[in-house]
């Protein structure tokens, strides 16, 4: 099975591959974005352009199907940001994985990369290392953007809307204050944990058929289909988290900010 | 699998790459976006007032089209009886003249004749004078006398 690439850093443990690939998913999706709106047009926008124009149109009307566009306005850059974001973090990890073999313990930037499961190791080059993946696989950056959402979700109801926010805990009576905080909890734990489950589980599942494709030349060959399949699969699947993310997002924000319950 | 510190640079990463795209590329592609639907409206507008002025222009123009066939109706009526009443003088002209061209030279005709006959009636006078003497000049026999006289009158008549 394949491993983290951990180092350490002020003590705490940090995931390189993570922050490797949140850094590519940030940079392409950077690109597309700026590549996309590089000669902007009034009259004869180009088709980079237009794609863009239509991401803005569909996060528009996403927001205006959940609440007031009034208010939903200034989210407009938090979804497109969250959706573009997501897709693109779960599309890097389909078309290829790579894992890394090293001979020695590796280190980066002098800091050693995962000594313990090369102290514990036979030979080196057993730990396999995996550097490239969706960074949507891994929990910390699903959990991260739910923190994100969840903090950002509460400190509206908090700042914008406070009298409902509050009598909403304890609505319709005080006894089911407890079962909304169950709510908020799993709100939380669910976002993260919905993108990262699906995510993995497509990646372990690539894994899976990697591994048995790699059995021998017919098991190479018949695996080819099921690979194709999951992988299409997976491109659907990680189109409709990332949509799923960004609406769960909005309806959430939608919920804190109501006036009306 | 479990939460490490990367969820902080998820964090801090997402939060940057939030800033850069609504500064370098979404924040510019909006107002693009703001810009054109203000074309759009302004647009539309100008069409709405364009049509107004070109409905009132073309009802102004029905109009005058209306008056200037009247007017060009009503020269060519002119014109008609205009030219009706002249060729009329011209035909009464002409006919006045004609008969005035006749007059004179019946006239004319007249006036000959009589200078004509005046001629004619002074030379048979003198004429007779001169035969009148020729005859009492010669005292002549009957017959030569007769042979005279037709004689004379023979050149008198040769003269006329």
């Amino acid at each position: 099975m394949h491993e983290s690439p951990m180092i350490e850093l002020f003590g705490i443990p940090f995931d390189l591959s993570n922050l490797i690939m949140i850094t590519i998913t940030c940079l392409v999706v950077f690109l597309i974005a700026v590549l996309g709106t590089r000669r902007l047009s009034v009259d004869n926008p180009g088709k980079m352009q237009n794609f863009l124009e239509w991401v803005v149109e569909f996060i528009h009307n996403m927001i205006a199907s959940t609440m007031d566009m009034k208010q939903g306005k200034s989210f407009i850059m938090l979804g497109i940001t969250l959706i573009m974001y997501i897709f693109v973090a779960n599309m890097l990890g389909l078309p290829f994985a790579l894992s890394l073999h090293f001979y020695e313990a590796p280190t980066f930037f002098g800091i050693p990369i995962s000594p313990d499961l090369y102290a514990e190791a036979a030979h080196a080059k057993d730990v396999s290392l995996l550097f490239w993946k969706s960074p949507t696989a891994s929990m910390s950056a699903t959990m991260g953007l739910a923190l994100i959402v969840i903090v950002m979700v509460h400190y509206l109801g908090v700042t914008r809307n406070t009298k409902n926010y509050f009598k909403h805990y304890i609505d319709p009576v005080p006894a089911f204050f407890p079962l909304h905080i169950i709510e908020k909890v799993s709100q939380f734990l669910t976002l993260g944990l919905r993108l990262f489950g699906n995510i993995y589980a497509g990646e372990v599942l690539i894994g899976v058929i990697l591994m048995t494709a790699s059995a021998g030349v017919l098991a190479g060959i018949g695996g080819m289909i099921p690979l194709i399949v999951w992988q299409a699969f997976s491109i659907f699947v990680g189109t409709i988290q990332a949509f799923v993310f960004t609406i769960l997002t909005m309806v959430y924000i939608s919920q804190s900010i109501a006036k009306d319950h | 699998m479990s939460i490490d510190g990367s969820i902080v640079f998820q964090i801090i990463a997402f939060g940057i790459l939030l800033w850069l795209l609504s500064k370098y590329a979404f924040g510019p592609l909006m107002s693009v976006m703001e810009k054109r639907k203000e074309h759009v409206l302004e647009e539309m507008r100008t069409a709405e007032t364009n049509r107004a002025e070109a409905d009132k222009l073309l009802k102004e123009q029905e109009a005058s089209m209306q008056q200037t066939r009247q007017e060009a109706y009503q020269i060519i009526e002119q014109a008609k009886q205009t030219s009706a009443r002249q060729a009329d003088e011209i035909v009464e002209d002409a006919k006045a003249t004609a008969a005035k061209l006749k007059e004179d030279a019946l006239k004319d005709i007249e006036n000959e004749k009589s200078k004509a006959a005046q001629t004619l009636r002074a030379q048979v006078g003198a004429m007779s004078i001169m035969i009148a003497s020729k005859i009492i000049e010669q005292k002549l026999d009957e017959k030569s006398q007769q042979q005279l006289v037709d004689k004379y009158l023979k050149e008198v008549g040769g003269k006329l």
